[in-house]
C-alpha cells in the first residue's frame, strides 16, 4: 500500500481527505506547518506527499524545496487556480498539480500515478503549459524551451478532458508513451529558463 | 582632512535618498557616522554661515557621493557617547581653525547661528520617540520621554541663547525696536518648539485615516461575504440533492474568485474567454453539471467569435442534457490564424446515423451558426464513449 503524507493547514479539509483516501492508502501522517512537515516527512518516508500550496511559513513550496534531496514525490493540491501558483509549485519540484475540486476517484488515480513517477496534468495545468509555451520565440535552449509537436498534441488532448488512456488511443500510441511525453513536458517546465514562463505568470496576476 | 578621507573609505558613505531633505547627503553621512541626520544638517547650516562654506561642501558631496545602491541595507550601529563627543570636538576644532586663519564672519553670527541650528536639531531629533513608539506599550507612562524632555530643555536653551545673541546683533545694527524684535523672536521660538509636536500630530492623523480606510474595507468584505458566501452556505444546508450542492458550491466559488482576483465587476462579453466562461457558468447552473473551461490565448469579441460562443453554449447544453456525463470539458485555443474550440463529454454518446430528431436539430443549428461566419462545426460521437463538438474559425 502506498504511504501517503498530507500537508495542509485546514483541519476540516485534512479530515475530509483522510476519510476519502484512508481506504486506498496508508496515511502515515499529516501536518499543517512547514517545519513540522519537513521533519515528519523525513521521519516517515512516505511515497507521496499531498501538499497544499498556501500555508503559513513559506507555503507548500518551502516544504518541497526543503525536501529536494529526498526521493519523496509531491502532488500539489490547492484551491488556487492561479497560474503563478501552479507554475511555481511545479518548478519547485512537484510532480503534478490538482485542485481541491477534483473528484475523489480522480485524486486516488492521480496519487497512484505520482507514486509511479509519472506526472499528473489536470486539463487546466495542460492549458497553462500550452499558454506558457505558446508562440515561437527564439529559444536559448530549444531542447528545454520549446514543446515538440507531439507534446503539444498530448497536452491539447489532456486539456480537452481526456485521460492518458484515451489520449493514447486517439494518438495510436501506448499509455507509456503518453506518460513519457508528459514527464518530458514536466521536466521542461521545471528546467526551462524561458523568460516567458516567469513573465507569463506575472502578467496573469493582473487578469 | 586625512582622517576624514580614511573614515570615508572605511564607512562607504552613500547618499540616502529615502531619508533625504535635499540630496540625501546629510542623511547618508548621519547613517554612516551613526548619528541622527538632523545634527549633520545643523553642522552644514553652521558651516554655511562661514560665507557659504557649508553649502559648497554640501553640493560637493552631493556630486561625489554615489546614490545608495540598495536602500534596504541595515542601519550602521550607532556610535557611543565618547565618540559622539569626539565628533563634536573635531567639528569645533575645524571651526576654530577657520577662525584662526581669518575665514570667519564674526563670533556673534557664528555662535548664535550654531546655537540655533543645533538647538533646533536637538528638538527635531525624533529618534528617541520613534524608537519608543514601538515599545510604548511595554513602558510605564513615567518612564516615557524623560530623556527627550532633557533634550528639549537643552535644545530650547541653545535656541534662546542663539536667538538672543542674534537679536542683540541685529538690534545693534539696524536699530529695530526692541519690543517688535522680542515679539518676532518669541513667535519664531514658539513655532520652532511646537513644530515637532505639530508634525507628530499630523502623522497621527494620517495613521488614523489609514486605519479608518482599512476598517471600511473590512466592512465591505464582511458585507460581501454575508450577501454571497453565507447565503450559499445556508442554501446548501437545506439542499438534499448532492449534485445541486456541488453546483451551488462551484457557482459560489467562481463568484468569490472573481470578486477576489478581478478588479471591478467582470465586463461580460468584452473578451472571448470571459464570454465563454459565462456561457459555461449558465449551463452549469441550469443543468447541475460541472463545465470545465480551459483556455489558451484570448481575443476580443466580434460577430464571428460571438457566434462561436453561442454555438459552444448549445453544444454544452446538449452535452449536459443528453450525455449523462459527470462533467463537460471545454477547451479553447486561440492561435494567430485560427480559433479552435472543443466541447467534450465522456457520456453515453450516440450513433451519428440514428440521431433523435431533437438532437439533429441542435447539431444542425450549431453547424449553421458557425458556417454563417465562415467557420466549421464537426460533431463526432461514439456510443458508450462520449461526444465531441469541434468548432473552428479561421481568421478572415
Amino acid at each position: 500500500m502506498i504511504k501517503l503524507f498530507l500537508v495542509d493547514d485546514h483541519e476540516l479539509f485534512l479530515a475530509g481527505v483522510r476519510s476519502e483516501l484512508g481506504e486506498h492508502f496508508e496515511i502515515v501522517g499529516s501536518s499543517g506547518d512547514v517545519d513540522d512537515a519537513v521533519n515528519a516527512i523525513r521521519a516517515t518516508q512516505p511515497g507521496v506527499v499531498l501538499i497544499d500550496v498556501h500555508m503559513p511559513g513559506g507555503g507548500g513550496i518551502a516544504v518541497v524545496r526543503n525536501l529536494a534531496d529526498t526521493e519523496v514525490r509531491f502532488l500539489a493540491l490547492s484551491v488556487s487556480d492561479e497560474p503563478e501558483d501552479v507554475i511555481a509549485m511545479i518548478r519547485a519540484g512537484a510532480r503534478g498539480y490538482v485542485t481541491k475540486s477534483i473528484a475523489p476517484a480522480d485524486l486516488v488515480e492521480a496519487i497512484r500515478q505520482v507514486n509511479e513517477g509519472d506526472a499528473v496534468f489536470s486539463p487546466r495545468l495542460a492549458g497553462f503549459v500550452l499558454d506558457a509555451f505558446a508562440g515561437s520565440v527564439p529559444a536559448s535552449d530549444p531542447d528545454l524551451d520549446q514543446l515538440t509537436p507531439r507534446e503539444r498534441e498530448v497536452l491539447r488532448l489532456i486539456a480537452r478532458g481526456f485521460a492518458y488512456k484515451q489520449v493514447a488511443r486517439r494518438l495510436e500510441i501506448s499509455v507509456k508513451t503518453v506518460e513519457s511525453h508528459v514527464s518530458a513536458v514536466l521536466r521542461k517546465l521545471q528546467l526551462s529558463s524561458r523568460h516567458e514562463l516567469a513573465r507569463w505568470a506575472t502578467d496573469r496576476r493582473i487578469v | 582632512m586625512e582622517s576624514a578621507t580614511t573614515t570615508k573609505a572605511r564607512l562607504e558613505i552613500h547618499r540616502d535618498v529615502k531619508q533625504r531633505v535635499l540630496g540625501g547627503v546629510a542623511a547618508g553621512l548621519g547613517r554612516s557616522l551613526g548619528i541622527e541626520p538632523v545634527y549633520v544638517r545643523a553642522g552644514f547650516v553652521s558651516l554655511g554661515l562661514v560665507y557659504g562654506l557649508g553649502l559648497v561642501l554640501y553640493l560637493g558631496l552631493w556630486a561625489i557621493l554615489p546614490e545608495e545602491p540598495s536602500p534596504e541595507t541595515a542601519p550602521v550601529p550607532g556610535i557611543d557617547r565618547r565618540q559622539r563627543f569626539g565628533l563634536l570636538f573635531v567639528f569645533a576644532g575645524a571651526l576654530l581653525v577657520l577662525r584662526g586663519i581669518g575665514f570667519w564672519p564674526g563670533d556673534v553670527v557664528m555662535v548664535a547661528g550654531s546655537a540655533v541650528a543645533f538647538g533646533l536639531a536637538a528638538m527635531w531629533d525624533r529618534s528617541e520617540s520613534n524608537r519608543r513608539r514601538d515599545e510604548a506599550r511595554l513602558l510605564l507612562p513615567g518612564d516615557r520621554g524623560e530623556r527627550s524632555v532633557g533634550r528639549l530643555i537643552v535644545g530650547g536653551l541653545l535656541l534662546l541663547v542663539g536667538l538672543g545673541l542674534f537679536a542683540g546683533g541685529i538690534d545693534a545694527i539696524s536699530g529695530l525696536g526692541t519690543v517688535v524684535l522680542a515679539a518676532l523672536v518669541t513667535a519664531a521660538g514658539v513655532t520652532l518648539v511646537l513644530g515637532p509636536w505639530l508634525v507628530g500630530l499630523a502623522r497621527d492623523l494620517g495613521r488614523e485615516r489609514t486605519e479608518r480606510i482599512r476598517q471600511e474595507e473590512r466592512a465591505e468584505l464582511a458585507a460581501h461575504l454575508h450577501d454571497s458566501v453565507l447565503q450559499t452556505l445556508a442554501l446548501m444546508q437545506r439542499t438534499d440533492d448532492p449534485r445541486r450542492v456541488v453546483t451551488l458550491a462551484r457557482a459560489q466559488e467562481r463568484e468569490l474568485r472573481r470578486w477576489l482576483y478581478e478588479k471591478g465587476p467582470a465586463v461580460e462579453g468584452a473578451r472571448l474567454v470571459a464570454a465563454l466562461r459565462s456561457a459555461a457558468d449558465r449551463v452549469e447552473t441550469d443543468f447541475d453539471v460541472p463545465v470545465e473551461v480551459v483556455a489558451v490565448g484570448d481575443r476580443s469579441l466580434d460577430d464571428a467569435t460571438r457566434a462561436m460562443v453561442g454555438a459552444a453554449g448549445e453544444a454544452m447544453i446538449n452535452a449536459a442534457r443528453h450525455s449523462g456525463a459527470e462533467s463537460v470539458s471545454v477547451y479553447l485555443e486561440v492561435g494567430d490564424e485560427v480559433v479552435d474550440l472543443w466541447v467534450t463529454d465522456q457520456g453515453k454518446g450516440f450513433d451519428p446515423g440514428a440521431i433523435p430528431r431533437d438532437r439533429r436539430g441542435i447539431a444542425a443549428s450549431i453547424v449553421a451558426r458557425m458556417s454563417r461566419h465562415g467557420g466549421t462545426a464537426e460533431v463526432s460521437s461514439v456510443p458508450g464513449e462520449g461526444t465531441e463538438v469541434h468548432l473552428r474559425l479561421e481568421r478572415g
